[in-house]
């Protein structure tokens, strides 16, 4: 059986490879990639379409912010779907399991992450704001910012963890994320555009077309940002106890 | 309403995200949000369906973000793009997400208890995800909101027993494989042609004559093998029964219905509006190969079918044959074949809505779907098993019933392209169908059990007291989605006529062979 499937994996990597004799050039200014109009259009009309300086964020915020709503949505559709599927679940039986440790929290490391912590979250406002200049954004700011709670759950218990950021408030972050999100888009629909097309709230804010995008752009990575801190501190706190929310590990 | 193809994913979204939060504090309140978010979805719906029948080229296309075709290159931003075909199947999906959340109220409250407001959100964003994926026309999009419909899926199934959870399992990891080749056959199609914008794809294969490139042909099979393995063609079928007949009952009757089916609509909009007619059919071996596998599909699932004794599993292989029968109509590649497959992507959806919603009736007053608990159920709830029926019959192809006349234009494309094999395997297949469900009605009337036991003491005795042959319904808000969807595959077998013009409307934009000496 193992022998078997192998065959799969060989075809798959011989078609890859057959695939590969028709590349174009590596890095080549002609290969199609580089020369669409598409790309060109990114790299020379960028700043004059929406003021901020870094590309990749303008392309994954504003040209194809359609799709990161609805990678936001995949993060808060995970979120739902495990706290649905353990729900419930593990309450019925508590064992002990293996990896359980009965301990108090350890001096040493408590205090040091009551140190770091707030240095986390700070550095997570920052990733998350400033990812107009540089590599960063909701996506990453909003790890981090989850992070940051796992840490204290790690370190104390997860019942500590719970009483800061309590389950009902990951799923009501969660929502407002999306609907913080698609609110701006719907929002830019009503004000006469298409939907998510942030230039149009320049009607109601005092910026020009193009400032509308930028600031609409940290709007929307802060509706990603609340999504994905929800949902990574409350897939960590489902996964760890298998539903339970009792102890951790 | 000029924004109405936007409000179709507006509603569920924002409707989903209503119920996970104020489904916190009041549980009861996401059944409404569920049902008025479908049906104010299914309005946008139609009314987009209206907009792309009065425009003289029968698309709508929707720039999001604004990135306007006559300011921007096609493809700066994400194209929406609703033909006739798109907007029907969005149509369908919306319609049984409808009838489904009217029916959920009570099978939700009883199988899944204090999660409504997390069944309700995964629901939402499933019928979001999955008219999405009818109406973009971007190519990567397309697979984000696959990801979206998939993993949605995965819980709403999961969400049901510990069984349900371990099929999921299967589901999650083959699901996986497939979705990741579609993307890695996006990835190839980039890399050859710079844009992820179908239209703007298209354009460039057929300007710098890509049918050859080795990238493209790997591309080509990459996204045809992932979509296939999506929509459980015969042999990557293995996740799909036990996952259905596992899953809660509202769960069944949102995806069998419509997941599969919108997997086949991927595959036809890769086939002719993404690689083009020429690509598909002339310079790959598919047309080649894949009436033989479809044959083998479809008699290794009917058999299989065949071998079920409970109801939910049976749908679940006869699904499997459905699926093989739609591929056939796109791979024997010509025009009466493609109507065929279009045509019974919308009637299947019809048909198995009904079965399954038909199946869930039967569970909860039968306490059992399998076929021993079947004997008096006719005297005991006659419309449920005329609802039932009416969906048996159509997957059949009994006339008047729409599963007839899509059968028929599978045939015709058949016999056009002289596949013999897929005409002979096509009757086969019904045949088998009508065992299956004349089987099931003598189970109803006979008291035999599936052992050979005699139950009953002869001359019609079922063996049964008055108490469980007493008339007893299900409750309205289960029996009424029923009969609605009853009463649709009626309409739209009588109605045949005006969804296949459509149809020919849609197909007339592709050079697709019609065969000699037939009209």
């Amino acid at each position: 059986m193992k022998l078997l499937s192998y065959i799969p994996v060989l075809v798959v990597g011989v078609l890859l490879l057959y695939a590969a004799k028709d590349f174009p050039e590596w890095g080549s200014p002609d290969a199609p990639a580089s020369k669409s109009p598409v790309s060109s259009h990114f790299i020379a009309n960028t700043g004059v379409d929406t003021e901020v300086p870094n590309m990749v964020t303008a392309v994954l915020a504003d040209y194809r912010g359609f799709d990161t709503m609805f990678e936001t949505v995949v993060v808060f559709i995970a979120g739902m779907a495990v706290l649905a599927i353990l729900k419930n679940s593990g309450r019925k039986k508590l064992v002990k399991r293996e990896f359980e440790v009965d301990a108090e929290p350890d001096l040493i490391v408590t205090n040091t992450v009551r140190l770091l912590v707030p240095v986390i979250q700070i550095f997570a406002f920052y990733v998350l704001a400033h990812g107009h200049v540089s590599p960063g954004g909701g996506f990453q700011g909003g790890v981090l910012m989850g992070a940051s709670f796992i840490l204290v759950a790690l370190s104390w218990d997860l019942e500590t963890a719970l009483i800061r950021f309590p389950l009902n408030w990951t799923t009501i972050l969660g929502g407002l994320g999306i609907f913080l999100y698609a609110g701006i888009g719907l929002l830019s629909m009503f004000l006469g555009g298409e939907f998510l097309d942030y230039s149009e709230l320049a009607n109601i804010f005092p910026v020009s077309r193009e400032m509308a995008r930028y600031h609409a752009m940290l709007g929307v990575e802060i509706g990603v940002g609340l999504t994905v801190t929800a949902i990574m501190f409350s897939l960590y706190a489902n996964l760890s106890t298998e539903g339970r929310l009792q102890r951790g590990l | 309403m000029e924004n109405s193809i936007a409000w179709i994913f507006i509603f569920p979204l924002f409707g989903s995200v209503a119920c996970a939060i104020l489904g916190i504090s009041n549980r009861k309140i996401c059944y409404p949000i569920a049902v008025l978010s479908m049906a104010g979805s299914l309005w946008a719906g139609i009314e987009t369906l209206r907009q792309v029948l009065s425009v003289n080229d029968h698309t709508v296309s929707y720039l999001f973000g604004g990135w306007t075709l006559d300011a921007y290159p096609r493809g700066v931003g994400i194209e929406f793009h609703a033909d006739i075909l798109g907007i029907l199947i969005t149509l369908v999906v919306l319609g049984v997400g409808l009838l489904v959340s009217l029916y959920s109220k009570l099978p939700v409250e009883e199988e899944t208890p204090g999660k409504e407001p997390l069944f309700y959100t995964l629901f939402l964003l499933q019928v979001t995800g999955l008219a999405g994926i009818c109406l973009t026309g971007d190519a990567f999009n397309l697979y984000v909101l696959i990801e979206v419909a998939a993993l949605t899926g995965y819980g709403l199934i999961a969400i049901g027993s510990n069984r349900a959870a371990a099929a999921t399992f299967n589901y999650l990891i083959l699901g996986t494989i497939g979705a990741s080749l579609y993307l890695l056959g996006v990835g190839y199609i980039y890399i050859k042609t710079g844009t992820l914008n179908m239209v703007g794809i298209h354009d460039i294969i057929v300007a710098e004559g890509l049918a050859d490139s080795a990238t493209m042909q790997v591309a080509f099979v990459l996204v045809g093998v992932g979509i296939l393995i999506k929509m459980a063609f015969f042999p990557f079928h293995a996740w799909l029964p036990n996952a259905y007949s596992n899953a809660p009952t509202t769960t069944s009757c949102l995806l069998a219905p419509v997941v599969t089916k919108v997997m086949i609509y991927v595959m036809i909009r890769m086939v002719l509006s993404v690689f083009g007619v020429e690509f598909s059919f002339e310079s790959t071996l598919w047309t080649d190969v894949l009436p033989w596998l479809v044959v083998v599909a479809i008699v290794c699932a009917a058999v299989m079918a065949l071998a079920q004794r409970e109801i939910k599993r049976m749908l679940s292989y006869l699904i499997v044959a459905e699926v093989g029968y739609m591929v056939g109509g796109v791979w024997i590649y010509n025009y009466y074949g493609l109507i065929g497959s279009i045509f019974h992507v919308i009637s299947d959806a019809c048909m198995t809505l009904c079965l399954f919603l038909g199946a869930g009736l039967i569970l909860r007053k039968a306490k059992t779907t399998h076929f021993d608990g079947l004997r008096g159920l006719f005297t005991k709830m006659p419309l449920t098993m005329t609802g039932f029926f009416i969906g048996g019959f159509s997957i059949i192809g009994l006339p008047p019933t729409c599963g007839f006349f899509s059968k028929w234009y599978l045939i015709t494309g058949g016999m056009v392209s002289q596949r013999w094999e897929y005409m002979i395997v096509l009757m086969f297949s019904t045949m088998v169908m009508v065992v299956l469900f004349f089987r099931m009605i003598e189970r109803i009337h006979l008291a035999v059990s599936e052992s050979g036991e005699n139950l009953g003491h002869g001359h019609g005795d079922l063996g049964l007291t008055d108490q469980q042959t007493r008339f007893d319904e299900g409750p309205l808000s289960m029996l009424i989605p029923l009969l609605l969807a009853s009463a649709v595959v009626l309409v739209v077998g009588i109605y045949n006529q005006e969804v296949v013009s459509l149809i020919e409307v849609f197909l007339s934009d592709f050079n697709l062979p019609r065969g000699e000496g037939i009209k």
